[in-house]
Parts: C-alpha cells; sequence; structure tokens
C-alpha cells in the first residue's frame, strides 16, 4: 500500500502543478506494485494537487494506462492492431491465455501478470508483439512467449530495458543499399547516449548555423526546401512557423512523439538511435518562432526513448548547448519531456496540448490554432519526430540540398514502416515518390513464403489500403491524396492472399472505436456503430445495403467530426470497398465461409471490449 | 470593426471575433444547438450547428469566427440530412423514450427531433448502460442514460459555481459523467446549487422537487424575487395545477444572469407550509395569540420607549437580516441611531 508520506514525495519529485499529473499518476502506479492506481490514493493526491476528485476520476479513465483496481506485478499488454493481427496475435493471445490459465483482465492467482490487449506498440516490423510492464517483445512465438514469461516469474524489473533485442533501433533499419540515407545515417553509428559521438559526427551545426542568421532567415530556409510534416497531415513545415503569432509572449515548440498510428515505428527508431538530432531540430525551430521552451511529447510506452531523450537533454544542459545563451548567442532555449499514457488520439495536436496540461486527451475545436494558442493558451509549433530531424540537415546543407530528392511538391526523404507479410520488415529511407513495387520487391524481398500480394495498407489505420493497380504510382503525399489514400506517417503494412478483407476492416473500426475520445456525437457513437456494423459482417448477419450504410455513416463523420480521428474511417471503408467489395458481399451470405472472421470473432471479440 | 459577410446569399453586417451562430442570431436565423449555450464556454461537440461556409466546407456555427467576405448557408437539403443524422445518433446512444421523461416538454434533444422531423427510432443497440443515480441527493437526479454529452452540466459547475463537480470520465462510446472516484453525487462536493440541471438540455439531470409533481406543460410560470439576501435573484418560479411550487429556475434577466444558491434554488418549502406564521403573534399569560398589525406594532413600540427610558439607550440592539433589501437595512441602522439612541446594531450578514 502506498503510504502519504509515498505520494507528497513523489508530488515532491516531480512538482504539483496540474501539468504533471500523468507522471505523478504513473510514478504511483509503478510504485503500488500491483500496476493500479488505488482510489484511496486518488483522493489524496487530488486533494494535495488541489484538483476535484472528478478531474482525477475523469483523467485516470481517460488513458489506457491506468486501472483503479487492483492487476498484477506485471501487466502483459498484446498488441491487437493490424500488423500484429496480420501476423498472428490471435495466436499470441491464446498462447499466453494458455500458458498463464488466464482469460482477458484477469490476474494469475500468484499475482504475478495480468492479461491485456492494447492497440499498436510501435514494433510493428517485429510482430507479433507485447509488452511486459514496460519490456516490449516481437516476434512472438509459442515457445518464446513461454521463454519470456518465465524469465519474468523471478525478475521484478520490467522497465523498457529488458525489451527484446529484435526492438533495438539499429537493428530495425533494414540493409542500406538502395535506401537514400539522410535521417538515418547516424544511427548504429553512434552511441545515442554519449553527446560527443553526436558532435564529433557534425551534430549541432545546423543550429550555430541557423543562430548565425535571423530567425526569418531559418523560416525561409525551411520554406524553400519544401518540408513537409511528416505526421500525417503534410502541412508545410516552414508555412506553419511563420504563422507562430509574435509578440513578448512566451512561445513554445511542441514535437510529437505519440506515435500511435497503427504500423508506424520511425520515431521510436529516431529518437532512440539519435536523441540529439532532435534536440537540435527543436532548437532551430525555436530559434526560428522566438520559442525558448520545447516539449517532448512521447507516448508512455516508449520507456526507452523517453530515457535516452532524457539522458540527452541532460548531456546537452551540461554541454551548454541548452539553457541560457547557448553557442553563445542571446538566445535561450530548454526542452522537457511530457509522457502520455496511452491513448491514440492524443496524437492529434490539440489533444496533445490538453493532454500535456493535464487533461483528458480532448481535442479542441480549431480555430485558434497551436500556433495562436496552444500550450498554456500560448502560441506554440507542433511537428513531428521526422520533420523537426529534417531540419538541421536543410540548415546544414541548404534547402536546394534538400530538395535534389523528392517529387516536386514533396521534397526529400520519408521514412517508411515496413510491416507485414513480408520477407524483410523494419525501417527505409527513400526518396518521396518511390514505388510500392519497389518498396516491397527491393526493400521487402518480396511477399512473405511466395504467397500473393493482395493489398498494401499505406498511412496506418487511418490511411486507405491500395491494390495491385497502384505498385507503380509514385508514393507522395500528394499524389495518394488525389487517388483517396494517404501517405500518413509512412505505414506500409503488406497483407497477402490470405487477408480476408472484412476481417482487416474489422480491427481497423475496433481501433477507431477504441481510440475515439467520446467528445464529438459523430466519432463517439459512430465508430462504435461502424464496429458493430462491421463485426456483423464478419458474423455475416449484415446485408448488402449496410455497405452503403457504412460509407453514409463514415461520410458524416468525415462531414462532421471534430477532429481528424472521426474523419479519418471513410478511407479505410472507401479503399476496402473499392478493392474488394465481392468480399464483402460475400460476407452478407449467411452460408459463406470465413476461417479468418471466425477465428476473430471466437478468440477476439467476445463479450464486451 | 465591421466586415460583411453573405449568409444565405443576403450581404450582412457584422463584427469581427464574433462566430458565425452569433451572427445568425443576430439576423433571427434559428441554428440548431445543444452543447452550445450562451452562458458558458464554447464546446463545438455535438456539431448539430454546422452549416456550410464558402460552398464546400462545414463548420460549427458556435466556434468558428465570421471573416470578411465569408459566405455562410444555414440551411440547406444536406445540412438537413446531418442534422438528422446526428440526432439519430443521439437517440441510437441513449434511452430517449419521452413517455418516462421527466424532461418531456422542456427537452431540447425533444424538440430538435420534432423539428427535423425524426419519426422512427432509428434501430439498434449500441450504447452503453450509464449511471442512474436519483436518491443519493437531496436536490438532483441523474440518470444519465438520457444524456448526450453535451458538457454543458461539466461548465455550469466549473464556470458558474465554480465548484468542478462534473467531470467526463471513460473514453468513447464508453464515454460518460463523473462526479467523484466513488462516483456518488450525494457524497460528492456538490452543493446544490443546481446550475447543471437547469442548463441540461434533456433529462439526464433534474430536479427531485419537481418529481413526480406536474408535466413541463401544467406548469404555470412566475417570476419573483428571492427572498434570501440582499443580491435579489430573480426567480422563475413553476406551479403546478394543485398550485404548489415545484421549480424555481434563475432568470436570466436578474442581477443573478441565470444563477441561483442552494437556498434561492430549493429554499422554497416554507412558503406552503402549514407551519407558516400569517398574523402577529402577541404572547398573552404565556401564550402567543393572533392579533392586528396596529396592537403588535403598538406593543413594541411602547416596550422599546419604556426599556429606552428604564435602563437607557444601550439596552437596546438591533440585528437585521440578509432577507431584507437594503432600503430595509438602512431604514433599521437609521431607526436605532436616531430614534433609539445607540449604535447598538448588527446584520447578520450572510446568507
Ligand atoms: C488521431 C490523430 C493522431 C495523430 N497522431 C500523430 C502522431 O502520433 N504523431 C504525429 O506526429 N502526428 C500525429 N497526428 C498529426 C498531428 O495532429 C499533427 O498534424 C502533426 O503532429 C503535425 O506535425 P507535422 O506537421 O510535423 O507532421 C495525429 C493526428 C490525428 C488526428
Amino acid at each position: 500500500m502506498i503510504t502519504a508520506q509515498q505520494i507528497k514525495d513523489v508530488l515532491e519529485t516531480y512538482g504539483n502543478a496540474r501539468e504533471n499529473l500523468l507522471v505523478i499518476l504513473r510514478e504511483l502506479e509503478n510504485m503500488s506494485g500491483m500496476n493500479y492506481l488505488d482510489k484511496s490514493v486518488l483522493i489524496q493526491v487530488a486533494e494535495l494537487m488541489n484538483l476535484p476528485p472528478s478531474a482525477i476520476a475523469g483523467f485516470v479513465e481517460f488513458y489506457t494506462m491506468f486501472r483503479s483496481k487492483p492487476r498484477a506485478r506485471h501487466v502483459i499488454r498484446i498488441c491487437k492492431s493490424t500488423p500484429c493481427h496480420t501476423m498472428g496475435a490471435i495466436s499470441v493471445f491464446d498462447s499466453v491465455k494458455q500458458v498463464l490459465g488466464i482469460q482477458e483482465g484477469e490476474a494469475t492467482p500468484d499475482g504475478l501478470f495480468y492479461l491485456e490487449r492494447c492497440e499498436c506498440l510501435g514494433v510493428c516490423s517485429v510482430a507479433p508483439a507485447m509488452m511486459v510492464n514496460y519490456d516490449l517483445h516481437g516476434l512472438l512465438t509459442h515457445e518464446k512467449i513461454v521463454s519470456i514469461l518465465s524469465s519474468y516469474r523471478n525478475n521484478p524489473v520490467a522497465d523498457g530495458w529488458g525489451s527484446g533485442e529484435e526492438i533495438d533501433a539499429a537493428q530495425t533499419i533494414l540493409p542500406r543499399t538502395g535506401q537514400t540515407i539522410r535521417l538515418l545515417e547516424n544511427i548504429g553509428k553512434i552511441d545515442p547516449e554519449r553527446i560527443e559521438d553526436y558532435t564529433n559526427s557534425g551534430g549541432y551545426r545546423g543550429i550555430r548555423k541557423a543562430l548565425s542568421v535571423s530567425p526569418a532567415d531559418v523560416v525561409s530556409v525551411v520554406k524553400d526546401s519544401g518540408l513537409r510534416g511528416r505526421g500525417g497531415a503534410g502541412f508545410p513545415a516552414g508555412l506553419k512557423w511563420s504563422f507562430v503569432v509574435k509578440g513578448d509572449m512566451q512561445k513554445y515548440v511542441i514535437c510529437n512523439a505519440d506515435e500511435g498510428e497503427p504500423g508506424t515505428f520511425k520515431d521510436r527508431i529516431l529518437m532512440e538511435g539519435n536523441p540529439h538530432l532532435l534536440l537540435e531540430g527543436m532548437m532551430i525551430c525555436g530559434y526560428a518562432t522566438n520559442a525558448t521552451i520545447g516539449y517532448i511529447y512521447v507516448r508512455g510506452e516508449y520507456r526507452r526513448s523517453i530515457d535516452r531523450l532524457q539522458m540527452a537533454i541532460e548531456q546537452a544542459r551540461a554541454s551548454g548547448f541548452l539553457g541560457r545563451r547557448i553557442f553563445g548567442s542571446g538566445f535561450d532555449f530548454d526542452v522537457f519531456i511530457k509522457e502520455g499514457g496511452g491513448a491514440y488520439v492524443c496524437g492529434e495536436e490539440t489533444s496533445l496540448i490538453n493532454s500535456m496540461e493535464g487533461f483528458r486527451g480532448y481535442p479542441r475545436y480549431k480555430p485558434p490554432f497551436p500556433g495562436q494558442a496552444g500550450f498554456n493558451n500560448n502560441p506554440s509549433t507542433v511537428n513531428n519526430v521526422e520533420t523537426l530531424m529534417s531540419v538541421p540537415m536543410i540548415m546544414n546543407r541548404g534547402a536546394l540540398w534538400f530538395k535534389e530528392v523528392g517529387t516536386v511538391t514533396c521534397a526529400g526523404t520519408k521514412l517508411f514502416c515496413l510491416s507485414g507479410k513480408l520477407n524483410r520488415t523494419g525501417l527505409v529511407e527513400l526518396p518521396m515518390g518511390v514505388t510500392l513495387r519497389e518498396i516491397i520487391d527491393v526493400h521487402g524481398k518480396g511477399i512473405l513464403e511466395g504467397k500473393a500480394f493482395k493489398f498494401a495498407q499505406i498511412g496506418g489505420s487511418a490511411g486507405g489500403i491500395v491494390g495491385q493497380d497502384m505498385m507503380d504510382t509514385p508514393l507522395d503525399i500528394d499524389t495518394l491524396m488525389r487517388q483517396g489514400a494517404t501517405l500518413g506517417s509512412g505505414v506500409i503494412l503488406v497483407c497477402d492472399e490470405t487477408t480476408c478483407p472484412v476481417d482487416f476492416l474489422l480491427h481497423t473500426m475496433s481501433f477507431f472505436k477504441h481510440e475515439s475520445c467520446g467528445q464529438c456525437t459523430p466519432c463517439r457513437i459512430g465508430c462504435a456503430q461502424l464496429e458493430k456494423t462491421t463485426m456483423n459482417l464478419a458474423k455475416r448477419i449484415a446485408t448488402v445495403p449496410d455497405l452503403t450504410g457504412l460509407k453514409t455513416l463514415a461520410t458524416l463523420m468525415k462531414q462532421t467530426s471534430l477532429c481528424a480521428l472521426g474523419q479519418s474511417p471513410i478511407m479505410p471503408i472507401e479503399t476496402m470497398l473499392k478493392y474488394f467489395r465481392k468480399d464483402f458481399e460475400n460476407h452478407c451470405n449467411p452460408d459463406y465461409k470465413c476461417a479468418a472472421c471466425d477465428a476473430s470473432l471466437s478468440r477476439f471479440f467476445t463479450g464486451t471490449h | 470593426m465591421a466586415i460583411k459577410i453573405t449568409l444565405d446569399g443576403r450581404e450582412v453586417e457584422c463584427e469581427r471575433g464574433m462566430t458565425i451562430l452569433e451572427v445568425c442570431n443576430k439576423q433571427g436565423i434559428r441554428i440548431p444547438t445543444l452543447c452550445y449555450h450562451p452562458q458558458v464556454s464554447k464546446t463545438g461537440a455535438c456539431r448539430l450547428c454546422i452549416v456550410r461556409v464558402n460552398k464546400t466546407m462545414f463548420k460549427t456555427a458556435c466556434t468558428e469566427p465570421v471573416v470578411d467576405g465569408m459566405n455562410v448557408i444555414s440551411c440547406d437539403d444536406e445540412l438537413i440530412f446531418i442534422r438528422k443524422s446526428l440526432l439519430n445518433l443521439l437517440l441510437l446512444e441513449g434511452d430517449h423514450n419521452c413517455l418516462y421523461c421527466e424532461a418531456n416538454g422542456n427537452c431540447e434533444l425533444q424538440s430538435l427531433c420534432h423539428e427535423y422531423g425524426i419519426e422512427i427510432p432509428p434501430a439498434g443497440d449500441i450504447r452503453n448502460v450509464r449511471t442512474r443515480d436519483v436518491t443519493s441527493s437531496e436536490g438532483l437526479r441523474r440518470e444519465e442514460n438520457r444524456c448526450i454529452l453535451c458538457g454543458r452540466c461539466v461548465k455550469a459547475c466549473a464556470e458558474i459555481q465554480m465548484n468542478r463537480v462534473w467531470d467526463f470520465a471513460g473514453r468513447g462510446s464508453h464515454a460518460h459523467l463523473t462526479t467523484h472516484i466513488q462516483d456518488v453525487l450525494g457524497d460528492s462536493e456538490c452543493v446544490q446549487c443546481g446550475q447543471c440541471v437547469q442548463l441540461c438540455p434533456t433529462g439526464a439531470l433534474s430536479f427531485q422537487t419537481v418529481y413526480g409533481r406536474g408535466l413541463e406543460w401544467e406548469l404555470t410560470k412566475k417570476s419573483s424575487i428571492c427572498i434570501y439576501c440582499g443580491v435579489g435573484c430573480k426567480i422563475d418560479f413553476s406551479i403546478n395545477p394543485q398550485g404548489e411550487l415545484v421549480r424555481a429556475d434563475g432568470a436570466l434577466d436578474g442581477p443573478n444572469k441565470g444563477h441561483l444558491c442552494v437556498k434561492g434554488r430549493f429554499g422554497f418549502d416554507f412558503v406552503q407550509s402549514p407551519k407558516r406564521l400569517k398574523t402577529p403573534l402577541v404572547r398573552k399569560n404565556g401564550e402567543l395569540v393572533p392579533t392586528s398589525w396596529d396592537e403588535a406594532l403598538n406593543h413594541v413600540a411602547d416596550r422599546l420607549k419604556q426599556i429606552k427610558t428604564e435602563n437607557g439607550s444601550d439596552s437596546v440592539m438591533a440585528f437585521t437580516s440578509a432577507k431584507c433589501t437594503n432600503e430595509e437595512n438602512y431604514l433599521l441602522q437609521k431607526f436605532i441611531r436616531a430614534v433609539i439612541g445607540t449604535n447598538n446594531i448588527d446584520h447578520c450578514a450572510r446568507l
């Protein structure tokens, strides 16, 4: 049981301002030994932080990492997102249940293990995967699960550093031949825990160069480079920076490292492999937008990224690279980490800001945009990890150099996260406009077990699927958008002939239902309804008009949802129906046989969830 | 600064900083809303007020600021379809059966469903059963299965009463309201000002006082002033066919701007209490007996004079009341100082 003194100590360590609520609760949950927040603890926290108890109750229920009932010493979370599902998450689930003799939501009698399912863990190239407290394990087989679980019987620590080797950053990058290596350059070459390695390889030169010109010049260079956001929406970075309100008020740079889009793991590799590059990118952005404080909002599951970044921040401070008058200039800049608590929607920039402030991750209506009123209502620039990490090289080598690769409207390279039924999965860096054929044949080495390609999901669950006909379409932001798809965060999840489109869509819709924040009407109710209709298809009790119903509802959600989460389901639905309408119609026949749907229904979608 | 927008094909002038909804309200154009309430900050969550902007975009009128040259369509076939669809989704989510709902006849959801011609409730059953807590609080009833999660109660509590009892909990289709870590309304820090009920657009929150004591259309309204303190809050009382006062709503045009405290909201049972004093009473031979105002006042005047002469002015004191008006309070202190001749005057100075 956690004592009142322990709670006070934690509050003392982190500070009792509301913006620290998430990390305070995370710490207390870890300390509980049973991975939960007792109601009496929550009441004390509310009192000590001078917060209404209802706010704490609502907060804890929003973030999936928290629970107010005792779990066990180790919480096992099995990823059920599409990449892991495609690679056999169901058998992982079965295995763990069998080995431990428990069902989902139960603990072993010895109080050692508790079983849950979760959405994407960001290790999709080694799917199927699971997390034991903070340790990530991929490429799971029954034997591996047995040995992993037994290794935790006598090991109380699972802080992320006990993760399997297969999730290591350098190992995740596919062989570099044939790639255009820019961002990934130093990953695996330098020790991410040593600042000297970074500086010796040319690090912190971009910021020095930026400081030698005016902030407006830096914005111009970034504008000229044509760099567009890599978080999903593809908004021009320089333009965003130029929109930040001018004036004397405090301004912020916020790095979006929430990486929740199923199939995405690029930001984790970047942060774990080269954390200083992110700090440098943020410094430059800070200088350009007149912001003196940077925050990195990292999803809570990424323990190792958080630790590496924290180490990098401390080293940079010790070297005088962060703090007052950095690099002898008149510019002050410092960086702090904020943690997420398991909510995909917190990747949406305004939800992210609410979450940073210690609130439920509800998105805000726009305008005002973060550049006008963001964190603490002050102007804030929100950019993705990959976007910010692209900035130092632009400063170093110039806008023209950056544009040498890529397409006319989408300059530079893009990181692609390969997962699914490929012979090789992992991270690759390729010019914008590369084709799916090249990705699959050259880098993925073709489809696993020589099976036939069926479709690829591009851009994650919020993206669409593309079929054989788009093998040679240039993958860039604008071309895909014209085709009714999206590049998104760079997910390439490849599915072979064995994949059932209905089953796949069911997992996608289940993801949205799980991750909708519940604030706005269309998304809250619509996501549940979309899942229900898709489930009826999987159960073969739906009718052909239901297919139109899916589209009509998703279109309504696209037109009316408050944020892009609710606007997203239309794309997977529409693209699926475009390619596989026949499969969907077949599922409207009660006599149709579908082993994939049967498996999901009997082992995954049982009871309420 | 004045700007011009085109609203339903007409050019109208408006101020920069206004929302589309504010402009429409000013122009007498009705836009359906549920989460919007003029007394609290904007939410933009119900999405019903979506209008068409610059031909192709859909924006929520309650949050979208007007800009010069903007072209707004407040209603067309597609917008009607959208609003209808949203209403249907809300009906699908909750238990909206007017037959046994407190708010029947006084429900914004009901009015909009009527206005948008929704006839047969959509089929399907996806809703999550939420809390029904109708006994733990003396003043408030909570039937969350009628809740549309508009958040007006959350904001009413936080922004008007500054008490922050309500908040959202859960997530997605499991989102719901909460009042506390142990989620029981009666055990929360609720001071029963009732503002959340007054702002609730449906029957999710209601008053104990009116429960079973009259349907909305049977109630007549009478405007009155609260007798509890000097603020003089304006109250709209509802009276049922039996002539009983059953509900008090804060009136928007009073100094209270729609708000009431627990006393104004619920402290009106004395009005029709059989125990209420209706005539002055004078104690004769140890018994209180009814008397006339003349006799009572003469008696008080005589005794005060007598006490003053026998024991001096300082043997008298007066304690005046927050239930009186400022003028009455002034008069009593004037009387005590000028007529009795003492400074022994005090005031209860609280409710
Ligand atoms: C539901 C949702 C989830 C998102 N998740 C992420 C994320 O995990 N990481 C990210 O960088 N952007 C995410 N975004 C996009 C952000 O809102 C925002 O566009 C991005 O961080 C801007 O940075 P960029 O311009 O550098 O891409 C998400 C958007 C939505 C609607």
